[in-house]
């Protein structure tokens, strides 16, 4: 190589590290006029110590506490504790084999649950990661999404009792750093690729919306992102229609504007949609301008809710039913764990509804109900997340009690 | 300030325990020392491998619970919830600390119930830091703006999973602030992250100046 062509290289080098360094400043500067800071206005909306949020125990609860007697279901159902002694137990998702792992924020585990001579074999899987809410599964390989680390365990059914490291997919998904709303949930969709939340970063503020509060999907290895959706606060919990193969989400709205909401979100992404705006944060529930991040029209061109999901309710996981076991009027329902609200006075939600979809419509119905006490204004269970099994039964996992319900039907 | 609880209480059993604990340390007071009480009363009732660990704690944290190092938080007085969180959180490694981690590893769910137990019985005294007068102004001016007592409760002396902030050390609290604004640390939920985003120092000097000579409203 002669001088004169290395100190080319040696330039084109130089050049390219410039480049890269004023890439990676700009992708830390917000752009203008845009802050991360939460800009609820705190004239109209007080302190209220009746309006925080809820703990969630770290420890055990013992299996005779588990409020299993005090759930109501529709004539014919009935509801068992199916597994427990998983504090904090959240999201779920199955392999073909039938391992469950469940994924957990502020515990920061990841457990296994399997079936051994018709009981259940909890294992604490992964421990000590940053809120692991992401958990899915494809082809022998669990996918962990904490937040700020992605890991892929391959073939873990035969790993079970040593995971190992993983692979580190952290830098190929390349998800912004910031914390909050950004525990994360994950689904393969029917299209194969993996579908990701990142949330807005604050309960209210403008967000750059090729940054944050959106659903994003990646190729399995982290490559090809592309934004679906946009103007998404903060949706836990997504899933695909079995039939029109739309994608369907939850959307938990902002906070300190009232009792009244504005409403959670259930929401749908037509096809050929990709990339919709769904409102946040000018535009909340079904039409309703923010009272404090103003904008002429706010609600222009803002793809409305399928259906509203009720105040603070913190809907979070949902899952189309496909399963022969419930009666013929559950097939293609989705099934949509309420968490519960926290920033409300009156306590709503703690429940599972049913959503009767309709086109880009949806109707909500009371399912899985008893866990709070109006009269005393307390709550019993924090219903989570769905996942029907191969039976045709439901599991809704309880992160309160760190326990997973079996919904089944049996007849009139 | 129990109307405010019962408003927003969660019928667990920790709560339960919690409230418990509370009347049974009330009633055990009486005109004895506190301190004297509450250490007999739990090496009476745990095994003394607990009283032991709860003996190395206090050598940072303070005998009394009350921590006169710089940068190590004092204890006493917390929420019983709030120390047992953390207590599981550091022994899992989701809040890795390195000279808390060999104090942690072996802990069994019982011993962390016991130490949380213990810690919030005793009584929450000032550091010997100065506040200054100035900036407790401006920190009640900015902990009005981000709504701190709503969680917190109007007089810092937190509750469940929220921590105590009323006396705690001012160096403490702005380290750990510091740890939420700078996402190295996400907290029993990630509120703290949003709730700071942004704030200078000087705004995160000012608060822990306010927070930590909050005078009880009781």
């Amino acid at each position: 190589m002669t001088t004169k062509s290395l100190s080319r290289k040696v330039l084109v080098l130089t050049g390219l590290a410039v480049i890269m360094v004023a890439v990676a400043v700009a992708a830390q500067q917000s752009p203008p006029g845009l802050s991360p800071l939460d800009r609820t206005n705190t004239a109209t909306s007080k302190q209220d110590t009746a309006l925080a949020p809820h703990p969630t125990p770290p420890t055990v609860t013992p299996r005779e506490r588990i409020p299993v007697d005090k759930i109501k279901l529709p004539t014919g159902f009935r509801a068992e504790v199916y597994s427990s002694g998983h504090p904090g137990a959240r999201t779920m998702t199955i392999s073909p084999r039938g391992t469950i792992f469940m994924g957990t924020r502020q515990l920061g585990r990841v457990y296994a649950v399997t079936n051994r001579d018709g009981k259940r074999d909890v294992k604490v899987l992964l421990q000590g990661l940053t809120q692991p809410n992401g958990v899915a599964f494809k082809d022998g390989a669990l996918y962990v999404f904490a937040i700020n680390k992605v890991t892929r365990y391959d073939d873990i059914e035969n790993k079970l009792d040593s995971p190992g490291s993983g692979v580190d997919l952290t830098d190929k998904f390349n998800l912004p750093s910031e914390i909050h709303h950004n525990w994360k949930y994950v689904e393969f969709g029917p299209d194969g690729k993996l579908y990701v939340q990142v949330g807005a970063n604050c309960n209210i503020c403008e967000v750059n919306p090729g940054t944050h509060g959106q659903i994003r999907r990646y190729n399995a290895d982290g490559s090809g992102m592309e934004i679906v959706a946009r103007g998404v606060r903060n949706t836990v919990g997504f899933d695909w229609h079995p039939v029109s193969k739309e994608l369907w989400f939850t959307d938990n709205g902002r906070d300190w504007a009232g009792d009244a909401g504005p409403e959670d979100e259930l929401n749908v992404l037509g096809s050929g949609q990709e990339g919709a705006f769904f409102g946040f944060p000018y535009c909340h529930a079904n039409g309703i301008p923010d009272p404090d991040i103003k904008k002429p029209n706010a609600c222009a061109g803002v793809n409305m809710p399928a259906s509203l999901i009720g105040p603070h309710s913190a809907g979070l996981g949902i899952k189309f039913y496909t399963g022969n076991m419930f009666p013929q009027n559950y097939r293609n329902v989705a099934f949509i764990a309420r968490h519960g609200s926290w920033n409300r006075t009156q306590k709503f939600g703690f429940d599972v509804v049913i959503a009767r979809t309709d086109g880009g419509k949806a109707r909500i119905e009371p399912f899985m109900t008893g866990l709070v006490d109006e009269k005393t204004n307390t709550f019993l269970a924090r219903p989570s997340y769905v996942l029907p099994l191969g039976d045709g039964s439901l599991l809704v996992s309880d992160e309160m009690n760190g326990a997973i319900y079996r919904i089944s039907y049996g007849g009139k | 300030m129990d109307k405010m609880r019962d408003g927003n209480s969660v019928k667990n059993t920790e709560t339960q325990r919690h409230r418990g604990a509370q009347a049974r340390w009330r009633a055990a007071v009486g005109s004895v020392s506190l301190c004297l009480c509450v250490f007999n009363a739990v090496i009476t009732a745990q095994t003394k491998p607990v009283a032991e660990r709860i003996q190395q704690c206090t050598v940072c944290h303070g005998s009394d619970g009350n921590s006169r190092v710089k940068n190590t938080p004092s204890l006493a007085g917390q929420p019983e919830f709030f120390l047992l969180n953390q207590l599981v959180l550091m022994r899992e490694g989701v809040r890795p600390i390195e000279p808390m981690k060999p104090y942690v590893k072996d802990l069994q769910d019982s011993d962390i119930e016991a130490i949380a137990q213990y810690f919030a019985a005793l009584e929450p005294k000032p550091s010997e830091e100065i506040p200054d007068p100035a900036l407790m102004q401006r920190g009640a001016e900015l902990a009005a703006s981000l709504r701190c007592a709503s969680c917190h409760l109007p007089d810092f002396a937190g509750r469940q999973q929220i921590p105590r902030l009323a006396r705690q050390r001012m160096d403490y609290l702005i380290y750990s602030m510091k740890q939420f604004r700078d996402n190295t640390r996400s907290g029993a939920d990630t509120l703290m992250s949003n709730v700071v985003a942004g704030l200078s120092d000087a705004d995160l000097t000012a608060l822990a100046h306010y927070s930590a000579s909050i005078r009880s409203e009781k």
